[in-house]
């Protein structure tokens, strides 16, 4: 299992857009992906859009995510690189 | 993975709610080929508002059943779909907003068009909040 904290950086937050290339991300990985606020213990499932909108993940918010499977190394390395990466929107 | 043969959907609606929430639908997820819109115009008459939902069923249908989804309960829209309804072949669920579509449009797993109908049901319902119920006790965390 592995867990890492990641800060939303892009201008809109986890909004739908990005919301759906996360979603599209994770669903490549056989890996099971969670995602919680640190702040509060609203969990979400990063293969489901309506499920990560209702994180309301503003721009700063540190959300921690949890990725258990076979392929968690590759799943996690390219989740940090688009969050990272504002989802392409910075 | 294995293609999965999706469930299709027609929403349908008084003007062009039907179209635009698609392709709002489609600027989330991209490209929808197994939903489609009905728009029935104002005037449009009864039967050729049925002739244009029989033809958007046929359109979506891969073998797994087409779900309605309609604008508004008792609305002429929700009447005329109401007429295809076929237990476990075309499902009609009223009420449609965004989050029943986009909950429609990912489909990752082969399930019966009835539990998708509860699914999208039970989505529609969860998806409304009120934003201030929200936003207000985090605020008073946040002042305390």
């Amino acid at each position: 299992m592995l867990e890492s904290n990641l800060k939303i950086v892009n201008q809109l937050g986890l909004h739908a857009r990005a919301a759906a290339q996360l979603v599209k991300l994770s669903s490549k990985f056989l890996s099971s992906i969670k995602i919680q606020r640190t702040d509060s213990n609203i969990e979400a499932d990063a293969k489901s859009i309506l499920s990560i909108l209702t994180l309301a993940a503003s721009r700063g918010t540190i959300i921690n995510i949890t990725i258990n499977g076979s392929d968690e190394e590759q799943a996690l390395d390219e989740i940090e690189q688009l969050i990272n990466a504002g989802f392409g929107e910075l | 993975m294995a293609e999965i043969k999706k469930i299709g959907c027609v929403i349908v609606s008084h003007g062009q709610v039907a179209n635009e929430l698609l392709s709002a639908a489609e600027n989330v997820v991209g490209d929808l080929g197994h939903i489609t819109a009905v728009s029935i115009g104002w005037h449009d008459e009864v039967e050729s508002a049925k002739e244009q939902i029989s033809r958007a069923i046929s359109q979506v249908s891969e073998g797994r059943g087409v779900l309605l989804l309609t604008d508004m309960f008792g609305g002429t829209p929700t009447n005329i779909s109401a007429m295809f309804y076929e237990q476990g072949e075309v499902e009609i669920v009223t009420g449609v907003n965004l989050p029943m579509v986009i909950k429609v449009a990912n489909q990752n797993t082969e399930i019966p068009l009835t539990q998708m109908a509860d699914e999208v049901e039970n989505q529609g319902k969860e998806a409304i909040y009120q934003a201030g119920d929200l936003l207000i006790p985090k605020k008073m965390i946040k002042d305390a």
